[in-house]
């Protein structure tokens, strides 16, 4: 699909997309937010909060969007995070180990509980959904089991240097020459901008990244073409892993503490994310930009709502709607490709291949 | 053709029996005979209704090749909903009570046009709804504990019991036996079987798998308001914390039942055994003092293997289908993977 769009204008083809869409919505919003409610542009106590979770959400759409690009789901993606996030916390708490040495034994955590679901998933051929489901089960029992076992009072709270820095600074404290950063920008924004960029450089430079795709549009074909479909699912899930731990690393470091409710909020927003954006369901398509697009708006909305005084309620009732609004919208632009086919009875692709209409 | 009275005599079945038998027993040595005094028994198998029905309600849509992870929010709106009905609006008990069942199959009936219209995976529909009814369960009763009696001639029936067993019970039991009939007995039952075992095949031979799919939300939804009226009947209160645990067992049921995961068959006894399974860990977490968490780890595991194991009943499957001995639907939806 993606060299089909390739050959389109650039400029049809940046407007064509959800990623135009969302950018005029939150633009629009920001302005609404902003005129009715002065207090919005209020760099430490509004935006610098909105940029933090913004930031965290993102590596978590991102994480969703990795098994999404193979037509995969990870339904563990919150309990990965907790996961990951937990064997941080043991690093710091119980063993001691500087920041950095404990990121990875936590981000190695998140992919190989990550791998292991793929490794189910390409080895029995059960649908992914109901692999990851099992897989958020058992995390979801073995976890705050660990955490009461391990650590007193259910948390991790001992805090190597520099979590703080990560988590909780904002540019403000890092000054040159007299002249000192915003406090509405957090440091916390830099390490999600690093981790986007990769991704998308993973997704639109690398053979790594095109293979993925691949097996994610056509696994019959991937396979055929020698791509060694069953190692790159593995890759997927172990990357998405990787990445919720990364995501539940993030939380974490801005809340201050390790706890095995880390990721509780995250699967809803997974989805929400990439399928805004652009990320089919179906697979191999992605949007590394519009993931962050989606999660912006969500995030806004909530923030906007928190402002307005509006309950945590309502704002589950707007998510789901809005997700229900943009599968809506997925169907649509799927139907729009597929034009040429004139009914389309089902998305499922065996049915258009076999079916004689 | 008649799995399902069959398949009580397959191995999975006997094996699920045998694990019921030997951690009841296992239950009562270690609880002294604790576990089989009457008010323990009774305890048991009320709060087995429960798991039962929701097990059942995630099976009816599995049979399609669907799920529904709105079970538990369907199962805590629904009964708020009757709460807020009979406490505040002056519905009479029984009326709001029973309106559970209607908004249940009204729900499932949403997310299975959902499901059509959108084309989209059943799952990610059934987030979007299980969002917005936790939200509106939230909505409806906050912080609050809804008292059961409200609807005491209701909450009667939940301690009412037949030949020592309680009736909320009978009804989950009741509720099996409709389902078994109605897959193996009725046209719209076999259906749902072909439009789950083989979609194409289903739609060639005339089968609406689109009606397939909202018939079986339908009865999911209506299954969860039958969990949720039992819920009504035997909790001291309805508030925001209903539902919130049933995701896990409406699964564990079917999954460690012997559904097939990929549509095409059902399991009712299965899913009934492996709900008493699941009420047995949960028992004897109780009677070991641990954490809740740790009934979800064992559950969670357990499903977590029955999936890895059925890479190893597909092979079975295949191998059986190579020496044809009985056509039942799931061998071929399995060897077809």
């Amino acid at each position: 699909m993606t060299p089909e769009t390739q050959q389109h204008g650039v400029v049809r083809r940046v407007i064509a997309t959800p990623r135009f869409f969302l950018a005029i919505v939150i633009i629009a919003l920001v302005i609404f937010f902003g005129s009715v409610k002065p207090a919005f542009f209020s760099g430490p106590f509004v935006i610098a909060p909105l940029l933090t979770s913004v930031a965290i959400f993102t590596v978590v759409g991102l994480a969703q969007m990795m098994v999404l690009s193979i037509g995969h789901m990870n339904l563990a993606v919150g309990q990965m995070a907790s996961f990951g996030a937990m064997f941080m916390g043991m690093s710091y708490d119980l063993w001691k180990l500087p920041l950095l040495v404990g990121l990875g034994i936590g981000l190695v955590a998140g992919a190989a509980v990550g791998g292991l679901s793929g490794w189910l998933v390409a080895r029995t051929g059960v649908n992914s959904f109901i692999v990851t489901l099992a897989m958020s089960f058992a995390l979801i029992g073995l976890v705050p089991t660990a955490y009461s076992a391990l650590a007193t009072g259910s948390a991790f709270i001992a805090k190597p240097s520099g979590l703080d820095v990560i988590g909780r600074d904002s540019f403000a404290s890092f000054c040159f020459a007299g002249y000192c950063g915003p406090n509405a920008i957090p440091i916390i924004v830099v390490p999600a901008i690093v981790v986007m960029l990769i991704v998308g450089y993973l997704y639109a430079r690398t053979r790594l990244g095109r293979e993925l795709l691949m097996t994610g549009s056509n696994v019959k074909a991937a396979t055929l073409s020698g791509i060694p479909t069953g190692r790159r699912i593995v890759l997927a899930h172990a990357l998405s892993g990787l990445l919720a731990a990364l995501a539940g690393f993030f939380l974490a470091s801005s809340t201050g503490s390790f706890t095995p409710g880390i990721g509780d909020e995250f699967m809803l927003q997974s989805f929400v994310g990439p399928i805004l954006g652009g990320t089919l369901l179906a697979g191999g398509y992605i949007s590394v930009s519009g993931t962050f697009l989606g999660i912006v708006l969500t995030l806004l909305i909530r923030k906007g709502l928190d402002l307005f005084g509006v309950g945590i309620e309502t704002l589950n009732v707007l998510l789901g709607l809005i997700l229900i609004i943009a599968l809506s919208t997925d169907r649509i632009r799927l139907l729009a490709r597929r034009r040429s086919v004139k009914r389309v009875q089902q998305t499922d692709a065996l049915l258009i291949e076999g079916n004689p209409l | 053709m008649n799995r399902s009275a069959a398949s009580f005599f397959t191995s999975q079945n006997f094996t699920l029996f045998a694990i019921v038998i030997v951690g009841a027993a296992a239950l009562g040595v270690t609880s002294h005979g604790g576990f089989f005094d009457s008010i323990s028994v009774t305890t048991f198998f009320t709060f087995l209704a429960v798991p039962i029905l929701i097990g059942l309600a995630q099976m009816v849509t599995l049979a399609v090749g669907q799920l529904n992870l709105a079970v538990g929010s369907i199962g805590g709106f629904t009964s708020c909903l009757a709460g807020v009905l009979i406490s505040s609006l002056g519905v009479s008990p029984w009326v709001g009570a029973l309106s559970c069942l209607v908004v249940g199959a009204v729900v499932g009936l949403i997310n299975g046009s959902l499901v059509v219209f959108t084309r989209i995976n059943g799952f990610i529909v059934t987030l979007a709804t299980m969002t917005i009814l936790l939200g509106a369960q939230y909505g409806l009763v906050g912080t609050r504990t809804i008292s059961s009696t409200k609807w005491e001639s209701v909450y009667a029936l939940g301690r009412a019991s037949l030949l020592g067993i309680p009736v909320i019970f009978w009804i989950a039991i009741a509720m099996a036996i409709v389902l078994r009939l109605a897959f193996s007995h009725t046209v719209t039952g076999r259906h749902l079987l072909a439009s789950g075992g083989n979609p194409i095949a289903a739609g060639l031979a005339g089968i609406s798998n689109d009606r397939s799919v909202v018939i079986a939300h339908t009865v999911s939804g209506l299954l969860c308001g039958v969990a949720s009226f039992v819920s009504l009947a035997s909790l001291s209160g309805v508030n925001q914390s209903v539902g919130g645990d049933w995701l896990l067992s409406s699964f564990a049921a079917p999954i460690i039942g012997g559904v097939a995961l990929t549509g095409g068959s059902v399991a009712i006894f299965g899913t009934v055994l492996a709900a008493t399974i699941v009420r047995l860990v949960d028992s004897a977490r109780a009677e070991l003092q641990l954490a809740p968490s740790w009934v979800n780890f064992v559950v969670g595991a357990v499903v977590l293997g029955t999936v890895a194991l059925g890479r190893f009943r597909a092979v079975r499957a295949a191998r059986r289908i190579k020496q044809p001995v009985a056509g039942s639907s799931v061998t071929i939806v399995e060897s077809a993977q």
